[in-house]
């Protein structure tokens, strides 16, 4: 990845001349990305001053450092807070790290600089214990407000079977459900003025249009939206967690269950930062395979969207239609997977296997049938004059809106933003492929569905350059932590036969370090950021998903709109809820 | 009854049947506890509801390659109180157990659970923290349904093997008549009852063909 645009000195010197008095610790990292540890007390004005250059908090996560034992170089720490900033329009990135220390766990809030800080300060308070001084509303986002402990942290049990047995009785359900409601108070809300009485309405967490377990409470005057509070976690399967317990190729199968409608999509973040960790260099003929079947779920993907998109704003029809050609791509993947929504396809240094026999004659069936039927839904949804009512001019945001609320993917293109990380960053070979991307200005829900459905256009253009293009060669890298290793090396000696026994039962080891991966995934760009401590499984998992900032800002869209807008425009998101939980 | 099939440009023959064959034709006869069971295990409503991953294969189901109307199963309804089965399609979590719960409540009787899914089975991959290891922790469950997510035609299997019991199950007629125990029938296992059938495959197809 040709992640770093602005050599390191450069960010370096740059803050050296704005702050004289500064010391830090600069980290080389194996993703290339300027990597400083800062003090607390200097980090707002940083933030503040990066903040012209770098629009975007990509990122805000924390680690519990207390077991790590490979981190020479770097200052002392209990809990490290960090920082992922990126400048879309420059291509650049930093990243900003402040170690906080048991006993005295806390870090000033940064809502004010970056606003999409606020959720993301509150998962880590949820996870680590660490407190976020001035933060607005510090509760708990992804676990139940009853819960105890912070889930991330090593002292914290990983496995339900290691808490008590489950059990839901009559005074636990009450006191759960107690909990769970909404107090207006709690959120600075009022619960009238001097004119009307608001009605508070809670949609979801189970509401045929809120695409899964999302609950979002509403502060209505009649039917127009005053404020609206969204409230997850009811979907939080802690696969940040579950990294730590799983071995580097175990994991593979949870990652395919983030975005669920994004199939391999996932895996490739994943197994994109191990390969740079262990210096593997994946053949171009598993490139190739893992675009095609990437951008195949990219279709996938996008046609769920469209037809529930459709469907959200009134029209029952077109998701009959688009899911049977949903069911078409299946069959693709199907054959060459053996699996549907969730191939867990992707190995560490390329592929599971080769292609089968007849593979592109699927393909090309697929994409001789594809481009018509386009046209008849661009006739059926996208020029329906009832669905354009519904849609154009409802939940606009700004070009600075959309940096500052950290939306990328389709949603950052339909304001006019012209950034897609398969062009300007190109990853896995995706420098190799022609194609266009869609950009529209009015950063309304209907542009929102536009760009997705010449999207759809473009992925068939690549799977098409892929099939047409198909290089021969091996499907898997020939290097040490390959997983699986090859077989055809195990029965020469008792040498051979021990590398591959333990490359299979315990997996590969990957050197200690950090390195992240980013990829524009279906619903934006997914990051995976991953510490090695130099063992079988990682040490921590970051996941940055794009779904989790995209609902953050939805009262900020709704506000003065009626219920029948919010619907449209939690449409026009296209989120999944494991996306956002994970 | 006897049966026979003509193409539609043949004149079809008349036949004189005899009378007890047009009876047969024409009159059902049945107690009112079986028809109440037919017409149960026919229009079996499912509440919209879903939790995950399984959710979007259960509504794949709904479309056209699949097709669950073909079992009278198209009626997703948004009010639980309007549906007759709620489907635990996906995984269930600690914080979402409650709400689970009380919709299960809402539902009106008779109301039957299908637990689709590993995650609802009994967690599946996900032994953590925040996951309840089995909805049945909590819930009745009439039908589990295996998979991660089970493929649309292993819901619809699962449909009708509820569809099955539901019409073997027996009730009261109402409330005021007949003692109120309900009678279910006995929950087997397919494992057991394919493994025979399955261990005679000795071909598999081979991977590296489409």
């Amino acid at each position: 990845m040709s992640a770093v645009a602005v050599p390191r000195e450069n960010i370096e010197s740059k803050l050296q001349e704005q702050f004289p008095q500064l010391t830090y610790v600069s980290q080389s990292t194996m993703d290339g990305i300027p990597t400083l540890w800062i003090n607390r007390s200097d980090l707002v004005d940083i933030l503040k001053y990066l903040k012209p250059q770098y629009e975007m908090l990509f990122d805000l996560a924390g680690i519990d450092e207390r077991m790590r034992s490979h981190r020479v170089g770097l200052p002392s720490s209990d809990f490290t807070i960090s920082y992922h900033l990126i400048s879309l329009a420059n291509n650049k990135d930093v990243r900003l790290k402040v170690a906080v220390h048991m006993g005295d766990l806390n870090i000033p809030s940064v809502h004010r600089i970056y606003p999409n800080a606020n959720w993301y300060e509150r998962e880590a308070w949820d996870m680590f214990g660490v407190t976020f001084t001035g933060h607005p509303n510090l509760f708990r986002i992804l676990l139940p407000p009853t819960w105890e402990g912070h889930a991330l942290r090593k002292d914290h049990p990983a496995r339900a079977t290691e808490m008590p047995p489950f059990t839901l009785d009559d005074a636990k359900q009450d006191k759960e459900q107690e909990a769970l409601r909404f107090r207006p108070e709690d959120w600075g809300m009022k619960r009238k003025n001097n004119k009307t009485e608001f009605m508070f309405l809670n949609l979801g967490p189970n509401h045929p249009s809120v695409h899964g377990v999302f609950r979002i409470v509403l502060q209505l005057d009649g039917e127009l939206i005053v404020d609206a509070v969204p409230e997850i976690g009811y979907h939080h399967r802690g696969a940040e967690k579950m990294a730590e317990r799983q071995s580097w190729h175990s994991y593979i199968p949870y990652t395919d269950r983030i975005d669920y409608l994004g199939g391999v999509m996932n895996n490739l973040p994943y197994v994109m930062a191990l390969e740079k960790m262990g210096g593997i260099e994946v053949p171009d003929r598993a490139k190739v395979i893992r675009i095609m079947m990437a951008e195949l779920f990219r279709i996938s993907s996008h046609l769920v969207f469209y037809g529930t998109f459709s469907q959200d704003v009134g029209q029952l029809s077109p998701v009959f239609y688009m899911f049977s050609d949903r069911e078409r791509l299946l069959r693709i993947v199907e054959a060459i997977t053996g699996g549907r929504m969730h191939p867990a396809w992707f190995r560490i240094g390329g592929v599971a296997q080769d292609l089968p026999e007849g593979w592109d004659v699927m393909i090309k069936d697929f994409l001789d049938w594809m481009p018509a039927r386009l046209d008849d839904y661009q006739k059926m949804s996208m020029q329906n004059s009832i669905l354009k009512q519904r849609t154009q001019n409802i939940g606009v945001y700004t070009q600075s809106e959309a940096m500052d609320w950290g939306i990328t993917g389709p949603g950052m293109r339909a304001t006019g933003i012209d950034f897609d990380m398969r062009r300007d960053r190109p990853y896995g070979g995706y420098d190799q492929f022609d194609f266009e991307v869609p950009v529209y200005q009015n950063g309304d829900c209907y542009d929102r569905a536009r760009v997705r459905v010449d999207e759809i256009r473009e992925s068939l253009k690549i799977v098409e350059q892929c099939m047409k293009n198909m290089p021969a060669g091996p499907y898997k890298a020939d290097h040490a932590l390959t997983t699986p290793p090859a077989k055809e090396r195990t029965m020469y000696d008792i040498e051979t036969l021990i590398h591959h026994f333990v490359n299979v039962s315990w997996g590969p080891v990957i050197p200690a370090g950090e390195c992240s991966m980013t990829v524009e995934a279906t619903k934006g760009m997914n990051m995976y950021s991953i510490t090695s401590d130099g063992g079988t499984s990682s040490y921590r998992t970051r996941i940055r998903t794009p779904s989790f900032p995209h609902l953050q800002q939805i009262p900020l869209i709704s506000r003065g709109l009626m219920i029948a807008d919010l619907i449209a425009i939690i449409a026009s998101i296209d989120f999944v809820m494991a996306d956002v939980d994970r | 009854m006897e049966w026979s099939l003509s193409k539609a440009e043949e004149q079809i023959p008349v036949q004189d049947v005899a009378l007890d064959e047009h009876l047969k034709r024409n009159l059902v006869m049945t107690n009112l506890e079986d028809m109440l069971a037919w017409g149960r295990k026919n229009s079996i409503w499912p509440f919209n509801f879903g939790l995950s991953c399984c959710y979007v294969e259960m509504a794949t189901s709904l479309t056209s390659r699949y097709d669950v109307a073909r079992f009278g199963s198209e009626v997703i309804r948004g009010s639980p109180r309007q549906a007759d089965m709620i489907v635990i399609s996906g995984t269930c979590f600690l914080k979402m157990a409650p709400v689970v719960q009380r919709l299960y409540e809402q539902l009106l009787e008779p109301k039957w659970v299908i637990s689709m899914g590993s995650c609802a089975n009994s967690g599946g991959m996900y032994d953590i923290y925040s996951v309840v290891q089995g909805v049945d922790k909590f819930l009745p469950v009439d039908v589990y349904v295996p998979g991660c997510p089970p493929r649309p035609d292993a819901f619809l299997q699962g449909l009708m093997m509820l569809q099955d019991m539901v019409g073997k199950e027996r009730r009261p007629l109402s409330w005021v008549v007949d003692d109120q125990t309900v009678i279910k029938p006995e929950k087997t296992s397919q494992r057991d009852l394919r493994n025979k059938e399955r261990m005679k495959a000795t071909e598999l197809k081979e991977p590296n063909k489409v």
